[in-house]
């Protein structure tokens, strides 16, 4: 499982450090709409978001369901429309980690994950409806 | 911040397509209905003002508290 998601992260984000266009800032960080996303380690788990506006400013970021596997939300009509997407084969999905040195006290924001579309390199941080869902959960259950 | 007085059962518009009407009013709690495209973005305030702030706690960890959670990342145990 993890293999495969592995190669899924590599082979839409190759080494050339793809630059995404995100269609509205990040609340909190309402400058800064391009991003670099670099991954961390050699499995693609861990991948940063490096502002390329403000370097100083990364996030670091995870595909959702290594952890989350029960975790499937739905993309509402707008968001499609305002990424581009026209394929979910083009999707990626990644949550925003708030990280600690202790993996036990890293959270990760369920409530308004980053939504890529690969194809067009357009992404946004989508607010769910299901306003259930926390925005701090623990990374390891 | 223009100010008005509305019953329930009113509405105000906004602009050409935006129209907020009073549905209920109970205690302090007051029920809105809004009624807008969907390429107008409706969220409460504090959920924004919350993303917000976590965003920004969340932004720019320190190189140590990278390197560690790769770390414990890489050493954890894998699911089947």
């Amino acid at each position: 499982m993890i293999a495969t998601d592995v190669q899924t992260v590599r082979s839409v984000m190759p080494d050339d450090v793809p630059v995404i266009e995100f269609v509205h800032p990040m609340p909190g960080f309402d400058e800064l709409v391009r991003f670099a996303l670099v991954q961390l380690d050699d499995d693609g788990v861990l991948c940063a978001l490096r502002s390329v506006e403000d370097p100083d400013v990364r996030f670091l970021v995870v595909p959702p369901h290594l952890f989350f596997p029960d975790y499937a939300p739905v993309l509402d009509d707008e968001t499609v429309a305002e990424l581009g997407i026209e394929s979910a084969d083009d999707v990626v999905l990644l949550v925003v980690l708030n990280a600690t040195e202790s993996l036990a006290d890293t959270t990760a924001n369920l409530l308004a994950p980053i939504v890529v579309n690969t194809a067009g390199r357009r992404a946004a941080q989508v607010i769910l409806a299901d306003t259930e869902l926390p925005i701090r959960a623990p990374l390891i259950a | 911040m223009l100010v008005l007085s509305r019953r329930v059962g009113e509405s105000v518009v906004i602009g050409d397509d935006v129209t907020i009407t009073i549905l209920e009013v109970r205690g302090d709690v007051v029920r809105v209905g809004i009624d807008a495209p969907r390429s107008v973005a409706v969220n409460r305030a504090e959920l924004l003002k919350e993303l917000g702030a976590t965003n920004q706690e969340s932004a720019s960890p320190s190189e140590q508290t990278v390197a560690s959670l790769a770390k414990a990342l890489r050493e954890r145990p894998q699911r089947d």
